[in-house]
């Protein structure tokens, strides 16, 4: 157990002035502290100054842990914070699941588990932080454990995990499977649309696509049209509109 | 079917022209065009001639359908209805618990004779936050919908280039927005068709 406690308060006093310099320096926080759920939870005009004071407890309790001696009392308060903190994501999970939480700066995802997963992370930390420890920090395992907070932070997606993602599609190529062989329907209908033919009949057509089928090169789309049957044959080759050939048919099986 | 399909290529390769002349039409002036459009409706006012909900049950021919606003519909599908599922389909694809639009004439009765029907059609706009396999991962307001891509009928629409079955270009983390065929009580969407602005 050497080791384990002394390591947590830089661990939390990391994440703390993260969180409490965030609030309280950065410009687009405040442009969004409206669209967090503390917003919901004392108004939107207190918002701001909420969030101030959320953050100087943050940095008093950071400086606390940090500067030494280390007493049980600020791990205890660290922990009441973290505690705190799940609370109120609990509580904006509930009561407003649209909004982000505003925890470590302004990104626009809801409460979601990893945010729940960072906080009784934190709290976890915390009582561990409670014993009374002489033993020297233990780095790898603070290490690991800032990776681990680093990496359930929704707020820090955009620096690795898409590039991480991007890099992973660029490797696999998901996507690139050979289409199959056939022209899509969407694009006969992009080149129908497009067509003098169906601009002379689109005021009669009165359904969507009824039936459709190639033949001989051509892609035949049938609509409806009032009492009557429109009937295009699209070129299933080439990309010029006039090619489009249109008839109202007249069917003597049709209501 | 084969008889209908060889009878209507048979009027478009023998009759069909580049344009529909005026005399196939009757009127070419725009009363005629829009004279089945009926009476103006009142704006706010419901469009009679509009219904939408979940298909609770098939009879025969006619889908009875819960609306979202807890209306009943009865919603009659015939020769000349189209109807739509990730593309034309025929009828019996049409099943209880299909998300439906439809569009057609109300009856008298209170029954809507059907000229379209929507099934299960969706247009969702969102971020892509993967992409795995042949599937996208949407983030669609803090809610992932996972989109499969449908060989022979998903395309892509690249800003304003033509539809193409190659969906390579779309990328991690850009917005995209999908029209496509919800998987019923799931938040799976096969594509129809993803708008990409670049």
């Amino acid at each position: 157990m050497h080791g384990i406690a002394a390591s947590q308060p830089y661990v939390i006093a990391l994440f703390l002035v993260w969180a409490g310099l965030m609030k309280l320096l950065s410009r687009r926080m405040r442009a969004r502290a409206g669209h967090t759920a503390l917003a919901r939870l004392v108004g939107p005009a207190r918002a701001v100054p909420a969030f101030r004071l959320v953050a100087l407890a943050e940095l008093a309790v950071a400086a606390a842990l940090l500067l030494p001696p280390l007493l049980p009392l600020e791990a205890a308060a660290a922990a009441a914070l973290c505690a705190g903190f799940l609370a109120y994501l609990a509580y904006s999970h509930v009561a407003a699941p649209a909004s982000s939480c505003g925890c470590l700066g302004a990104h626009s995802r809801p409460v979601d588990l990893r945010a729940f997963a960072r906080a009784a992370f934190l709290l976890v930390a915390s009582l561990l932080a409670l014993p009374a420890d002489p033993g020297p920090p233990l780095v790898p395992l603070a290490l690991a454990e800032t990776a681990v907070l680093l990496a359930l932070s929704a707020e820090l997606d955009r620096h690795w995990l898409v590039p991480f993602r991007r890099l992973l599609v660029r490797l696999r190529r998901p996507l690139t499977a050979a289409p199959a062989g056939d022209v899509p329907l969407a694009a006969s209908l992009h080149l129908l649309h497009r067509s003098p033919a169906y601009c002379s009949a689109s005021a009669q057509l009165t359904t969507d696509v009824q039936d459709t089928w190639d033949e001989d090169g051509l892609r035949f789309v049938v609509y409806g049209a009032r009492e009557r049957t429109a009937v295009f044959a699209v070129p299933l080759a080439g990309d010029d509109p006039s090619a489009v050939r249109v008839s109202l048919v007249r069917e003597p099986t049709q209501v | 079917m084969r008889s209908r399909r060889d009878l209507l290529k048979s009027a478009v390769l023998g009759g069909g022209a580049g344009v529909v002349a005026a005399t196939a039409l009757g009127s070419l002036g725009p009363e005629a065009a829009f004279a089945a459009s009926g009476p103006e409706l009142e704006p706010g006012a419901p469009d009679p001639d509009f219904a939408e909900g979940r298909i609770r049950s098939i009879k025969d021919n006619t889908l009875l359908v819960l609306g979202s606003n807890a209306v009943f519909h009865r919603i009659r599908v015939v020769d000349g209805t189209s109807l739509w599922k990730l593309g034309p389909v025929p009828f019996d694809q049409a099943k209880p618990g299909d998300g439906l639009y439809a569009r057609g004439v109300r009856m008298p009765d209170g029954e809507l004779a059907a000229e379209s029907v929507w099934l299960n059609i969706v247009n969702i706009k969102g971020h892509i936050t993967n992409i795995k396999d042949q599937t996208l991962h949407l983030d669609h307001h803090g809610k992932e919908v996972l989109c499969h891509v449908i060989a022979g009928k998903s395309v892509a629409i690249r800003s304003d280039a033509p539809p193409s079955a190659d969906l390579s270009m779309l990328k991690v983390s850009q917005h995209v927005q999908i029209l496509g065929a919800w998987r019923p009580d799931t938040n799976e969407v096969d594509i129809a068709t993803v708008f990409s602005p670049h």
